[in-house]
């Protein structure tokens, strides 16, 4: 929220950086690679931000005199974006996510705890010492690390709020780091080849170190071994992910690999090829025998056959499709993909079909679109076919926002060939000539790794002119989404495409048949996209065979929350709820119960738990009053409130709104206001059904999808859990979730040992060695700590109010 | 061509127009807020919705497209129930008084604010005119009465509260007995008792006390007064107590759509207003242009008159969402928009966010 001009606030801030720096030529430089228009308006100010941090309203006046960039479109524009800065930063930004998942696994108290440790404020934007800065981000996409905290680009997992310091000391310590993705290696002649997970959940599981260790053991023992860098499995739970297949094609796999494991793991399959090292490793060996008998721990799977239970389950019910040959391709191999048959659907296309064919295959398979609303693919192919125009426009959207889901993160840092050739097909097929990925900025990895197969597809002639040596031809460039989850919708993101504020509008018209610059703009999910390769390949029939009548093929869910085994996985359509939750996600643990599933992230509903045979398909979901949505599937227990997550979501949207329409902008602060007060036990009866009765008009009187369902996660949440609700207004809440209605106790298992009281941030545990401690409850914040350090387990919650 | 049908009537009529056109042409009558037959429509205030029975679906009709087989209803319940909910939404955050207290509580609806303005622009004979006009050929009622609008006064709690009284009397004594209006329409005669009126049964919004930092605000309208007097004996001495007058009114209040809409749906002002901050009210010394947040409902129009330039800045949308305000561009001063364009935008504003100073 930037209400105060940035011209008062140079008086305040530490300015001696930004003013060494000579702004006008940073901005000419800019200027110089971009273009003048203004269409370019976005671009600019996320070039000019990278080079001076911020946006100084300096810069903002010299761009416009030295482009076509009007004050009005730049004061519009770099204030509607997430991503634009009008205040100074410290050094680092600390981005605290704020995901779905995040949420439900503590983020606010993180949020709280970094900032009374740094001790930031809402009256600075730094702390003191101007090194670091905190941003509360809607997600980054690390859902099953949840929750998670990213400092300039180093990502950091399950975090707990009395780690703050742990976690600083850690970054500011660690050694820059090479950033670079390892190359995958060449040559044949091999003992084994070992495959190294390097998604961004592996990365921040701690992969990189596992891969630098492999190559120091390597190194040492001079193994004869081939590294190779894969894309996600999906198992995001278990990383780092390490995989080793011998000359005999055994694959063994190993999870949560641990740096000390490494040596042992590597060399139980490989073994050295100099006689020294041989010795050396013999020696050593006989030594560790005799010291210890520990064995390699970490799961092991052995391929042919014998699996291990969870493994077994979690891939067994897979349905690759998207994400075919995951875990066995190099997301950077242009070679790996083709020969795994990359790019034959497009050959086959263009040589062997033509458009008509092609979407009446597209049509018949039952695609639909896989962003959440699951309109018929092959329908807006044909309509976008149909139009006339010239250039005509393929989109990639890739503005995945619903915090919760990195479904699409996933597809493009893992298969970007895949999806390069379904856009390829997709403008084949209508007639279009120019491709553009809209991919989020708060996905730099998916981001780099798109660019990277763009450019390897130019230099195999697979993208320019006439490709395949026919008349078609097509390039695509890539744009960076400024941090705006409204642009997720079409007509929002053409806007800001053309360099304006993302604001959708009604439709017709549609953007298939007048999108972006007024021509035929076919927009895309990159799920979407990504099946598209494959239903060439293999036909409409195989693709329809798979799923229920009306909601055909797979999808890719991100399963996150209170479930013990989190992670990506694509499942045909039609399975049950309880399937995934229960034997693929192996349930939520023995100390809770289920309680329900958010489907659809802020757009969707809960579906509770004694739904659970609920089939996955698109119908069947909006019947319950939930959606489909992009694949974000939150798995939700008893210590969690169906009120707390309903006000979480409509903090979401409701902070998300482009703020046009009357329904979505004002009507959802007065449904917040609401809920907020029955979090606080300021509710009653009457709110409820004015609640209620607000929700349906905003659902009613939006005028996007935003509006139209962010009161879903509250209609489901009356539909399901009103006794909930009607118990927060007697100032009850079950979870013992809400903090007005709740208080931390001491119980008698309490055996004085202080620990809480040295970790009590406010000091509201009098030390009082091997007696039972008392919280003082007018000083407590209830920020958790001392109830996650206790090692007797002795502090509970309960409710204030019976 | 497209056929469809509307309140039950069929039209067929050419492609590419709007539900809204085509009820212009008809004649039925859709009520709009951010709507400008000569600007690109823009569907934020969403009180033109009307509903398509065919899919039971809600379309803001000024950018809903006709199609082939729409079954439009443009006033049933259902409709109205949502139109009206849409301007309780905008009246939730229109942070607005239709008529300053000081108007509300005489017995006699003298227009304070208005006899205030044109003192202190030295326009003697229209204060003289406007006197003659509310008081007609009665007895002239401020020198009995106790002085309701001096308490209600906002003045009060800043320093002392303007002397209306003492004004109003002074003017009035410059009525000669031949000019009295017998035509004028009197709220009490003077043989009634002096009671305070009832409130309009006319739409009025109401604003309760200030907020903090509001009065701030507020006090960006009045001159700097040296002394403050309490006996009026001279246009002089009129003029400089107007000038402390806060103008609490709205310059609108007869020219403002929002509040016609809200009296043709017969909506009560809703209690509570919820703010999008900040409480602001800008004023360029240049041009006299005055904007007040608080009763701006975001409908575009002034934004989307004014075709942009860099040799002459205009308002433009600032933030997203619920905090989205209309504003200067970042790069500008207020006093150096709209240095042509002010009366056009005060013109096609619907509220009364945008005024001339006066």
């Amino acid at each position: 929220m930037k209400t105060e001009k940035t011209t008062i606030l140079n008086n305040d801030c530490n300015c001696e950086e930004t003013s060494r720096v000579n702004i006008p030529s940073v901005v000419d430089e800019v200027v110089s690679y971009t273009g003048r228009e203004s269409d370019k308006v976005i671009l600019i100010l996320q070039e000019v931000q990278k080079k001076l941090n911020w946006l100084p309203s300096e810069a903002l006046k010299y761009i416009c005199e030295v482009t076509d960039i009007t004050p009005g479109q730049i004061s519009g524009v770099s204030t509607f974006y997430s991503q634009f800065r009008h205040l100074p930063v410290g050094q680092h930004t600390i981005k605290i996510c704020a995901g779905t998942a995040c949420h439900v696994k503590g983020s606010p108290l993180i949020s709280d705890a970094f900032k009374r440790v740094l001790k930031i404020d809402d009256t600075r934007s730094a702390s003191p010492d101007n090194l670091f800065s905190i941003e509360e981000v809607a997600c980054l996409g690390c859902c099953t690390l949840a929750p998670v905290v990213q400092i300039d680009g180093k990502t950091y997992g399950h975090v707990r709020p009395t780690q703050v310091d742990e976690i600083i000391n850690d970054f500011l310590n660690s050694h820059a780091g090479s950033d670079k993705t390892p190359m995958s290696e060449q040559n044949d002649d091999i003992d084994a080849e070992i495959r190294i997970g390097i998604g961004s959940c592996c990365v921040a599981g701690g992969s990189r170190e596992i891969l630098s260790e492999i190559i120091e053991i390597r190194e040492k023992y001079n193994l004869n071994i081939r590294l190779k860098p894969v894309g996600c499995v999906g198992v995001c739970n278990q990383t780092p992910l390490m995989e080793i297949v011998t000359q005999d094609n055994i694959h063994s796999r190993y999870t949560k690999v641990s740096k000390p494991q490494v040596e042992e793991i590597l060399l139980k399959h490989v073994k050295p090829r100099t006689l020294r090292n041989k010795i050396k490793y013999n020696i050593n060996d006989l030594v560790d025998s005799f010291l210890s008998d520990d064995k390699v721990t970490g799961q092991i799977n052995v391929s042919d056959g014998v699996r291990e239970k969870y493994l077994n389950n979690f891939l067994n019910h897979q349905v690759h499709i998207a994400t075919l040959n995951s875990g066995n391709l190099s997301p950077e191999s242009f070679e790996e993909y083709t020969l795994s048959g990359g790019f034959e659907a497009l050959k086959r296309c263009i040589s062997d079909s033509d458009q008509e064919t092609i979407i009446r295959t597209i049509t018949a398979s039952g695609l639909r679109g896989r962003g959440g609303a699951g309109f018929p693919t092959g329908k807006k192919w044909k309509i976008s076919m149909q139009s006339s125009g010239s250039p005509k426009y393929v989109v990639c959207n890739g503005d995945e926002g619903d915090p919760g889901a990195f479904m699409d993160r996933m597809l493009l840092e893992s298969f970007p060939f895949r999806i390069i050739e379904g856009m390829l097909i997709a403008g084949y097929a209508t007639g279009s000539s120019e491709g553009i990925f809209y991919i989020r900025a708060e996905y730099p990895l998916a981001v780099s790794r798109i660019r990277l197969a763009l450019k390897l597809c130019y230099e195999n002639k697979i993208l320019g002119n006439n490709i395949f040596s026919s008349s078609f031809s097509f390039k695509i460039s890539v744009f960076e989404g400024a941090g705006a989850f409204v642009c997720g919708e079409e007509t929002a993101l053409i806007a800001s495409l053309e360099g304006k504020r993302g604001m959708p509008h009604l439709r017709p018209p549609y953007p298939a048949v007048k999108g972006f610059r007024q021509k035929p703009t076919l927009v895309n999910n990159v799920e979407t996209l990504s099946l598209v390769p494959w239903i060439i390949t293999n036909g409409a029939e195989k693709f329809g065979s798979i799923g229920t009548e009306k909601s055909k093929g797979t999808k890719v869910f991100a399963l996150a929350g209170k479930i013990s085994k989190g992670g990506l996985i694509e499942v045909p359509m039609g399975i049950t709820i309880h399937r995934i939750v229960e034997e693929i996600g192996d349930g939520v643990g023995d100390n809770s119960t289920f309680k329900a599933v958010q489907i659809g992230g802020p757009s969707g509903g809960c579906i509770p738990a004694d739904k659970a045979d609920t089939t996955v398909d698109y119908e069947e979901l909006t019947r319950l009053g939930a959606m489909m949505g992009s694949g974000g599937m939150v798995v939700l227990d008893d210590s969690d409130c169906m009120v707390d997550m309903a006000k979480y979501f409509l903090t979401f949207t409701h902070k998300q709104s482009c703020g046009k329409c009357t329904f979505c902008r004002v009507g959802t602060k007065h449904m917040l206001n609401i809920i907020t007060r029955l979090t606080e036990g300021k509710a009653n009866s009457e709110d409820i059904n004015e609640l209620e009765n607000l929700s349906r008009l905003v659902k009613a009187g939006s005028l996007c999808g935003l509006g139209k369902s962010a009161p879903n996660p509250v209609l489901t949440g009356l539909q399901y859990f009103r006794d909930e609700y009607e118990e927060h207004t007697k100032g009850i809440c079950r979870a013992r979730k809400c903090r007005d209605l709740i208080k931390y106790i001491v119980t008698d298992k309490c055996t004085g040992c202080t620990i809480c009281s040295q970790g009590c941030p406010v000091k509201a545990i009098p030390f009082n060695p091997y007696e039972k401690h008392e919280i003082d409850q007018l000083i407590c914040t209830k920020c958790d700590n001392c109830r996650i350090v206790c090692p007797e387990k002795a502090i509970e919650i309960v409710n204030l109010n019976g | 061509m497209v056929k469809l049908k509307i309140n039950n009537e069929i039209f067929e009529v050419a492609d590419g127009l709007t539900i809204l056109d085509v009820a212009g042409i008809a004649g039925i009558h859709i009520p709009t807020l951010c709507h400008n037959k000569d600007l690109p429509h823009y569907s934020s205030c969403m009180v033109c919705m009307v509903k398509d029975k065919l899919t039971g679906n809600f379309l803001p009709s000024c950018s809903a497209l006709v199609q082939n087989n729409m079954d439009i209803e443009c006033s049933s319940d259902d409709v109205n129930n949502l139109r009206r909910k849409a301007v309780e939404l905008l009246l939730s955050e229109h942070r607005a008084e239709c008529e300053a207290p000081c108007k509300v509580v005489c017995p006699a609806g003298y227009n304070i604010p208005l006899m205030n303005r044109l003192l202190a622009a030295k326009d003697f004979s229209g204060a003289v005119s406007l006197s003659i006009t509310q008081i007609g050929s009665n007895e002239f009622l401020c020198t009995n009465c106790p002085g309701y609008c001096e308490n209600a006064c906002r003045r009060k709690k800043v320093d002392t509260p303007v002397s209306i009284r003492n004004m109003q009397i002074f003017v009035s004594q410059q009525i000669k007995p031949e000019n009295y209006n017998h035509d004028a329409n009197n709220i009490l005669s003077s043989e009634n008792k002096v009671k305070p009126d009832k409130p309009s049964k006319d739409f009025s919004s109401h604003i309760g006390r200030l907020e903090d930092g509001e009065q701030k605000e507020w006090l960006k309208e009045c001159k700097d007064v040296l002394k403050r007097v309490r006996e009026i004996s001279d246009s002089d001495s009129a003029a400089s107590e107007s000038e402390s007058c806060m103008h609490c009114d709205c310059r609108a209040v007869d020219n403002c759509r929002l509040r016609d809409i809200a009296r043709e749906l017969s909506i009560k002002d809703p209690r509570g207003k919820i703010i999008n901050s900040p409480i602001q009210k800008k004023i360029n010394i240049n041009t006299g242009l005055i904007f007040e947040n608080a009763k701006c409902i975001k409908c575009g129009l002034c934004v989307r008159l004014c075709e942009e330039s860099k040799e002459e800045p205009a308002l433009c949308f600032i933030n997203r969402g619920f905090v989205s305000i209309i504003s200067e561009p970042l790069t500008e001063d207020f006093n150096n928009i709209l240095k042509s364009k002010s009366q056009e935008v005060i013109d096609i504003c619907p509220t009364g966010a945008l005024s001339l100073f006066k």
